[in-house]
């Protein structure tokens, strides 16, 4: 039997290579494909043909109600709902293989459905009561009620724990007082998760999560956001003047709403991987074509060396995120307890490869790329949102390195207890990382050879693994020396954590591609899966080289100067050199 | 009414290059290929699908449309797609396309006719892959029914159909009784071509082509029945009468050349391409 409490991510930083969570590469069942099939048809069917009223669109900065409509009488907003619901009852890794074909189309729908399904009403699927369930899901399903999550606030983006929406007591149930600001879907949902203080403790805001709905009254919501992409879905600000909200409506256990929050932004995370993907796909079939045709010195532009690399990178990174997408998806699917590090890589890895393929892929189009009739300015204004939302790729970076220092750290018997529980709060949780790191035994030495190896993985392979597993022995002893390095200051030193982050990125990503490979030369055979293999060896290439250069970067680096730039830069609030 | 519609599976047109055939020249090379259902035959589902609704209320259906299909177990997704679509059951002839010709598809097409009684079949005018337009005449020959080919509009009658077919130089009207076989062209589509006895005079669907399925409806078309049955229950033990000797791409095309005049080309026609 698998171990589902193992995570992959926290072992590897321990420099222990679990990779019987990673291989044998998920795939799917027979009849999962085959309504998958019949998804991606229907999709092409419906949404293929809208081409020239997405960017009509786009434009006006709006969909149209019927549209929306349309998407709702299609069955769009049942993708995660239960079948027992009257949904498609798609687990992630479905779910995000459909969001990938409507991103395909049109960003703004993949997104009003994403809203929707990843995170509007993820919270009921995964903490809603029976009779909470039985009182949305169905509406929910049919798209009669649409979903939106309400946590940003103008003071509160980032910092989610500075919210200042309140829940008051009132008899048996809550008056919700508060300002929620750029909610996706906020102008045409019915269904709102809202986050709102309910106390606090030491300082510490206690915070939990409702059911709002829109007929409730209190609620408005305001107009229209003019966006840079993303133009035709909805994001308005939400408010709340006094809303009265009965006791049944609270969502999760009170005051633990930021555990529903966190639980709500990894468990969806494969949405907005899915889309990434989608819109990838996309792009490398757009400047592919336009490579073809475009003729520059008398030849067409793909026999250029600096246009086969744009595009062969292109490949490289959307083969990538999808490895890496398909394998949370099935770490969630799979019911493994701790995966948020691992989503929350593939979010940063999915959405800068899509930022930088859409850039690459405008550049392919040279003039024209700029231009609003061919699609690249509009996928790149699209794309860019993906770096910010669903927790900033800053944020993430903290996350993703701060929790593998707290695994590593919590590992010392003699502080685990003091740690445990630090991390259920992850954004706030840094400011609170105990003094352990002097203490820390060197954690390299005592760790079974065995497990610092790839055993499942095919010998053909065998470049790829070896410098994973040298890769993996570099990781754990670079968290053993940035933790002796800087103590309980690792807190403030986001040079080292992202340092470490980027490392860790890499190496989740790259074991997701080997396992990939692996399986597609189990399947194809070495002559047909000679192009992944490949993939793989340009992948595997490019991530030693980074990840080379960041360990070198750890002891001796610029830091404290490029640091002092920025301060002065502050102070002066300009760039402070002018030669007239 | 009750109709059957036979589908098949085609390689998509599209990706006609990615045909390979051996150097043997045994068989044609399938690995790889993208399938599809034939676009005439999804032209006869949504045929079979108006015939058997009010236009202006489709998710009430007012007859059964069983889809038929003959070929290995992956077209069960053929048969689930034409299910999700609205087809109320579904068969497969458990076989392989090298082991059919035209007559034993209609063989056995005749055989699952007199079971399933349907009161008409509907078929498209040809397959995209073989272009052999050939079954629906061969079937209806065999159950010896009346045939209408090339439908560009239907309306459906007391006992019957009204069948308006394009041919050259206009259009001829069939009045078929049941049970027909009727094989459709392309025009049968367009929004006002099909009128079941329910539909209004004048109505026209709100939609080109054919319908597709919302996606509730691929997952309700998971329960609906999908009988398998074996291609020799239905056609004993007749075997194969066209033998295919040997595959060969065609030959790649010549470059055209320029002639100057009338006479040159006339000149070329007659000497060089032997053409008149
Ligand atoms: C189109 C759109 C749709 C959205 N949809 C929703 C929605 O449906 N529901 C919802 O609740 N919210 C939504 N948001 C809000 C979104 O989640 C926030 O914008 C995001 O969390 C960032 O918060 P902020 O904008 O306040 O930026 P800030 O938190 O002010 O951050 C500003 C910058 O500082 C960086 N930063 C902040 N703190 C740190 C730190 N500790 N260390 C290092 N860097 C830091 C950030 O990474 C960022 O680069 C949406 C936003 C947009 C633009
Ligand atoms: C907003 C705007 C303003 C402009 N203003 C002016 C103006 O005032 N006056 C004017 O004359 N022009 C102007 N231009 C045109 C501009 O200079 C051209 O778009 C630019 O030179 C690129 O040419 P192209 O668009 O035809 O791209 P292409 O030449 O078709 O190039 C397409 C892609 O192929 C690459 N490429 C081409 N050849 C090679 C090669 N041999 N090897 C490797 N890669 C290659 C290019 O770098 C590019 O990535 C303007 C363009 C825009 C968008």
């Amino acid at each position: 039997m698998v171990d589902t409490s193992v995570s992959f991510m926290s072992s590897l930083c321990m420099g222990i290579i679990e990779e019987q969570v990673l291989i044998p590469y998920p795939a799917m069942a027979a009849e999962q494909k085959e309504t998958l099939h019949g998804v991606i048809d229907s999709v092409k069917q419906l949404l293929g043909p809208r081409a020239e009223d997405f960017r009509k669109w786009d434009r006006a900065g709006e969909m149209p109600a019927a549209f929306v409509e349309e998407l709702k009488q299609f069955g769009l907003f049942g993708l995660v709902i239960p079948e027992e619901f009257g949904g498609m009852g798609f687990k992630s890794a479905s779910y995000a293989r459909t969001l990938q074909e409507i991103a395909k189309y049109d960003a703004s729908v993949a997104v009003t459905v994403g809203a929707h399904s990843s995170i509007g009403m993820r919270g009921l699927l995964l903490f809603g009561t029976p009779e909470q369930k039985q009182r949305y899901l169905p509406k929910l399903a049919t798209g009669e009620m649409i979903a939106a999550f309400a946590l940003t606030e103008a003071g509160a983006g980032s910092d989610a724990a500075a919210l200042k929406t309140r829940a008051e007591r009132d008899g048996d149930g809550w008056v919700l007082t508060g300002n929620k600001l750029w909610i996706t879907n906020g102008g045409i949902a019915d269904f709102f998760t809202v986050f709102a203080r309910t106390g606090e403790l030491e300082g510490k805001p206690h915070i939990t999560a409702f059911i709002v709905t829109r007929d409730m009254p209190g609620v408005s919501v305001g107009t229209h956001e003019d966006k840079m992409g993303l133009r035709a879905s909805s994001t308005t600000t939400v408010h709340f003047d006094g809303v009265r909200v009965p006791a049944e409506n609270v969502l999760g256990e009170e005051n633990k709403g930021f555990k529903v929050a966190m639980a709500i932004l990894n468990n969806g995370r494969t949405g907005l991987g899915g889309g990434a993907i989608g819109a990838m796909k996309k792009l490398i079939e757009h400047s592919t074509k336009y490579a073809n045709e475009r003729k520059t010195f008398g030849k067409s532009i793909r026999e250029y060396g600096m246009i086969k690399l744009k595009v062969g990178q292109m490949v490289v990174d959307c083969y990538a995120t999808e490895a890496a997408v398909e394998m949370v998806a099935a770490l969630i699917d799979g019911g493994y307890e701790d995966y948020a590090v691992e989503a929350a890589i593939s979010k940063v890895f999915a959405s800068e490869a899509l930022w930088h393929t859409a850039d690459e892929a405008l550049q392919i189009a040279g003039g024209n790329g700029y231009m609003c009739e061919y699609p690249y300015e509009r996928m790149i204004r699209d794309a860019r949102i993906n770096r910010i939302f669903e927790g900033t790729n800053e944020i993430l970076r903290l996350f993703i390195a701060l929790t593998a220092m707290n695994d590593v750290g919590s590992q010392l018997k003699e502080l685990s207890s003091s740690m445990r529980g630090l991390f259920d709060d992850p954004i706030k949780g840094f400011g609170v990382l105990r003094q352990y790191a002097l203490k820390h035994a060197s954690l390299v030495t005592g760790i079974p050879r065995a497990r610092s190896r790839f055993t499942l993985v095919s010998p053909e392979l065998h470049e790829a693994t070896t410098v994973f597993e040298e890769l993996t022995r570099h990781l754990a002893a670079a968290v053993d020396r940035i933790l002796r390095k800087h103590g309980r200051n690792i807190i403030g030193k986001q040079l080292a954590s992202r340092r470490l982050a980027n490392i860790m990125i890499d190496l989740f990503v790259l074991a997701c591609v080997i396992s990939r490979v692996n399986a597609s030369l189990a399947a194809l055979g070495a002559e047909k899966a000679a192009k992944e293999v490949d993939i793989l060896k340009v992948f595997s290439g490019q991530v030693e080289r980074r990840v080379k250069h960041a360990f070198g970067l750890i002891d001796i680096n610029d830091d404290e100067l490029i640091k002092g730039l920025a301060d002065h830069a502050f102070d002066a609030e300009k760039f402070s050199w002018d030669n007239v | 009414m009750k109709i059957l519609v036979a589908l098949k599976r085609v390689a998509d047109p599209a990706n006609h290059n990615k045909v390979k055939i051996p150097a043997a020249g045994d068989k044609i090379d399938t690995a790889g290929l993208e399938w599809q259902i034939n676009p005439f035959d999804l032209y006869a589902l949504e045929t079979a699908l108006r015939l058997t609704e009010d236009g202006k209320a489709p998710k009430t259906r007012l007859g059964e449309v069983v889809a038929v299909t003959l070929g290995p177990a992956e077209t069960e997704t053929n048969l689930r797609s034409a299910l999700a679509t609205g087809a109320d059951r579904a068969i497969r002839v458990d076989t392989t396309d090298d082991a059919l010709d035209g007559r034993l598809v209609a063989a056995a097409l005749q055989k699952l006719v007199e079971e399933e009684k349907p009161d008409l079949v509907l078929m498209g005018k040809q397959v995209v892959d073989g272009e052999n337009n050939y079954v629906g005449q061969a079937l209806a020959e065999l159950l010896d029914w009346p045939m209408a080919t090339f439908a560009a509009t239907i309306k459906e009658e007391a006992g019957g159909l009204l069948v308006g077919r394009e041919v050259d130089g206009g259009v001829s009207t069939l009045r078929v009784k049941f049970p027909a076989v009727v094989t459709v062209d392309l025009r049968i589509v367009a929004p006002d071509s099909v009128r079941s006895s329910k539909t209004a005079e004048g109505f026209k669907y709100p939609y080109e082509e054919v319908r597709f399925a919302p996606l509730p409806a691929i997952m309700q078309a998971k329960k609906k029945p999908l009988a398998v049955k074996k291609l020799a229950d239905l056609v004993g033990g007749a075997t194969l009468s066209s033998k295919y000797v040997k595959f060969e791409a065609p030959p790649a095309r010549k470059a055209g050349v320029k002639v100057k005049d009338v006479q040159e080309l006339v000149q070329k026609l007659a000497t060089e391409a032997k053409a008149i």
